[in-house]
């Protein structure tokens, strides 16, 4: 069950960033408008990204990957809130520089929640299961955007991304009362 | 996690995603509206797709009673805010582009003003023919083309006004007008070459051509034989389309240049073979060196040889008279952040041609920050049917295409060797086009069409609220 709730708000995850994942990118490209710039925010996304391991990797194992994942989650939430706004170049190095640290942490913390759930024994068929259902959640969602975009704006994708995000937080939440009860 | 983080969290995103709603909303309410020159954001109030005659109409009734001001947009290629007005309405024309009516015996076809020349020439070159006079390019719409007059490659069917039969206009008071030589004739000088400024052109009846297999061949000869050489061109009847090239790279600096002229091929056969329509493709190796010739003279030089083996290569090629009015420009296109890329145009007179490139090298050589990428020569016939007509005798057409920064320093300074160029053009009895950004001066206007107060008195005659307004006629209009 603990494992499941993971997996779910893992999948969901999947689903909001696939989502967002092509209007992002031309999002970059409608401010940027040259690729030295566009260069530049992904750049920035993995620099901060590198800078920022070493610590996650650290607290993960003092704070537990729980609360670092409900970081992730709320944080992807609150700057998604700022992307439909963005008019200058600066602002998206601004986003991608939170965005690198926040994708940093749910690179890693994903990790180590997996290593700690899994089996040895089980690990690949378990680790399987899980990128199969996240894999699932990417794919329905790059399916249904494709279809709802027509109708919708893309600002309107990315609050309906960070909706998301904020419902993976709080399947999260409920982990440790379904730990406790099984 | 404690209930208290949790609540807070849940107040605050809260509270962020109903701002950034709100913010989003505004926004959205105020588009920003912004040409291929790039130099003249503008937020306006919103931006109209064009749907329908009745439609078209509404908007322009609903205007005259709310006071909106409104502009009218094809693919916004004009440089200098022709296409839309602070806080105004922008009416884009973009998908009103139905083909009405084709009679290939006659050989005309009535299409919606959106429409580009592309969709014209995929619809009638199944049936052999094809468009008299357009931009070497097929990007545009016809009522843009229509706006700025435009000219092309072809030296034989005149100018593009020659080949309009008559248009339909929805005028300020939300009347729908047929305009032609016969009926409201005064409006058929003025709307062509009009910028916008008169009404909405629904429909446009043109003349076509048939369609023909020419032969290309291009040869590089120095300026100061040019003009007897296209004398020569002008007067051999087989010769039907013509563009020249002239150097920018430093080492043969407004000196060396290519000439292409298309002659009608002996053997006319092949036609049939040839005529599939070539698609834009990108040419790698020129979008290279272009971009290089942005940033050094080494590239200048080293693209303007490459331009030559690429031309002997195509010599002696045969091409459809469609195929040759579809040139490539996506090896053209460019993005930057902070630089963009602007025309410029001049027409002189044939015979000024040798004295005029000479007291151009003279203003140019001494501007070192001048980025000056390319310049093509086209011929233009006499032609002073639009009452703001560039071609008061036989001329040559020059386009320049200069790359620029965009704050406002770098405008400046762009401006200030545009002025020189143009006061050069104007001592050779020349003109100036005007569908780009307003570097010219108001004297220089006034010196280049002669017509230019009476052109806009008219506009006000015919729209006395200034419905239809753009920053064109903001800058010089007023």
């Amino acid at each position: 069950m603990n494992f499941r709730r993971f997996i779910l708000s893992q999948s969901l995850i999947m689903m909001a960033g696939s989502m967002i994942f092509p209007f992002y990118v031309l999002l970059l490209r409608n401010v940027g408008e040259s690729y030295t710039q566009f260069g530049w925010a992904y750049g920035l996304f993995a620099l901060t990204s590198a800078v920022a391991y070493p610590v996650i990797g650290k607290s993960a194992d003092q704070l537990g990957d729980q609360l670092l994942l409900v970081i992730y989650t709320w944080g992807m939430a609150v700057i998604l809130l700022f992307f439909p706004l963005v008019t200058e170049v600066w602002q998206v190095y601004v986003l991608q520089i939170f965005m690198g640290l926040l994708g940093a942490l749910q690179k890693n913390t994903e990790k180590t929640s997996l290593a700690r759930h899994v089996r040895k024994e089980r690990a690949g068929q378990q680790i399987g299961a899980y990128h199969t259902w996240t894999s699932v959640g990417a794919a329905i969602a790059i399916i249904l955007t494709g279809y709802i975009v027509d109708f919708l704006t893309i600002g309107t994708i990315f609050y309906l991304a960070s909706f998301i995000y904020v419902m993976s937080g709080i399947i999260l939440l409920k982990k440790p009362e379904q730990a406790a009860s099984q | 996690m404690n209930k208290k983080v949790i609540v807070s969290f849940f107040i605050g995103y809260s509270l962020l995603f109903a701002g950034s709603i709100y913010k989003y909303e505004q926004k959205l309410l105020h588009p920003v509206a912004e040409d291929a020159g790039r130099l003249l954001p503008i937020a306006v109030k919103s931006i109209k797709q064009a749907e329908g005659e009745k439609q078209l109409q509404d908007i322009v009734r609903r205007a005259n009673k709310t006071g909106d001001k409104l502009s009218i947009a094809g693919m916004q290629h004009s440089q200098g805010g022709h296409t839309y007005y602070p806080n105004g309405t922008v009416i884009d024309m973009k998908k009103y582009k139905k083909v009405l009516r084709f009679d290939p015996q006659q050989r005309t076809i009535t299409v919606q003003s959106g429409a580009t020349w592309d969709d014209i020439q995929q619809y009638i070159n199944p049936y052999g023919l094809a468009v008299k006079v357009m931009q070497s390019q097929n990007i545009f719409t016809i009522g843009g083309s229509l706006s700025v007059n435009v000219h092309g490659r072809d030296i034989r069917y005149g100018s593009l006004i020659d080949t309009v039969e008559s248009f339909r206009l929805l005028t300020a008071d939300g009347h729908i007008i047929n305009v032609s030589r016969e009926e409201n004739e005064q409006l058929f000088s003025l709307v062509i070459g009009g910028y916008g400024l008169f009404g909405i052109i629904l429909d446009v009846t043109l003349t076509l051509a048939k369609d023909e297999l020419y032969e290309k061949n291009t040869r590089m000869i120095d300026y100061k034989e040019y003009t007897s050489y296209f004398k020569e061109v002008a007067n051999n009847p087989e010769v039907k389309m013509h563009l020249a090239r002239i150097s920018v790279a430093p080492d043969t600096y407004l000196k060396e240049m290519y000439v292409t002229d298309w002659t009608l091929a002996a053997d006319q056969s092949g036609l049939a073979a040839h005529s599939p329509l070539k698609e834009d493709r990108i040419v790698a190796a020129p979008k290279m060196l272009l971009g290089l010739s942005r940033y050094s003279d080494w590239g200048k030089n080293k693209f303007w040889e490459l331009q030559r083996v690429y031309m002997e290569r195509g010599n002696g090629e045969l091409e459809t008279r469609n195929n040759v009015m579809r040139s490539e420009t996506a090896f053209m296109e460019y993005e930057n952040g902070s630089r963009t890329e602007v025309l410029q145009e001049y027409f002189v007179p044939v015979n000024e041609f040798m004295d005029y490139i000479d007291d151009l090298r003279t203003v140019l050589e001494k501007e070192e920050g001048f980025n000056l990428l390319n310049i093509t020569i086209r011929y233009v016939e006499k032609d002073e049917q639009a009452v703001l007509s560039y071609a008061k005798e036989d001329m040559f057409a020059f386009v320049l295409l200069i790359n620029q920064g965009r704050s406002s320093q770098e405008i400046d300074q762009t401006e200030r060797v545009i002025r020189k160029m143009v006061d050069v053009t104007l001592d050779h009895k020349g003109s100036y086009y005007l569908p780009y950004y307003a570097y010219p001066s108001m004297e220089q206007l006034h010196t280049a069409y002669p017509r230019s107060q009476e052109f806009f008195r008219m506009k006000r005659k015919y729209d006395p609220a200034e419905r239809f307004i753009n920053l064109f006629y903001e800058e010089y209009g007023k």
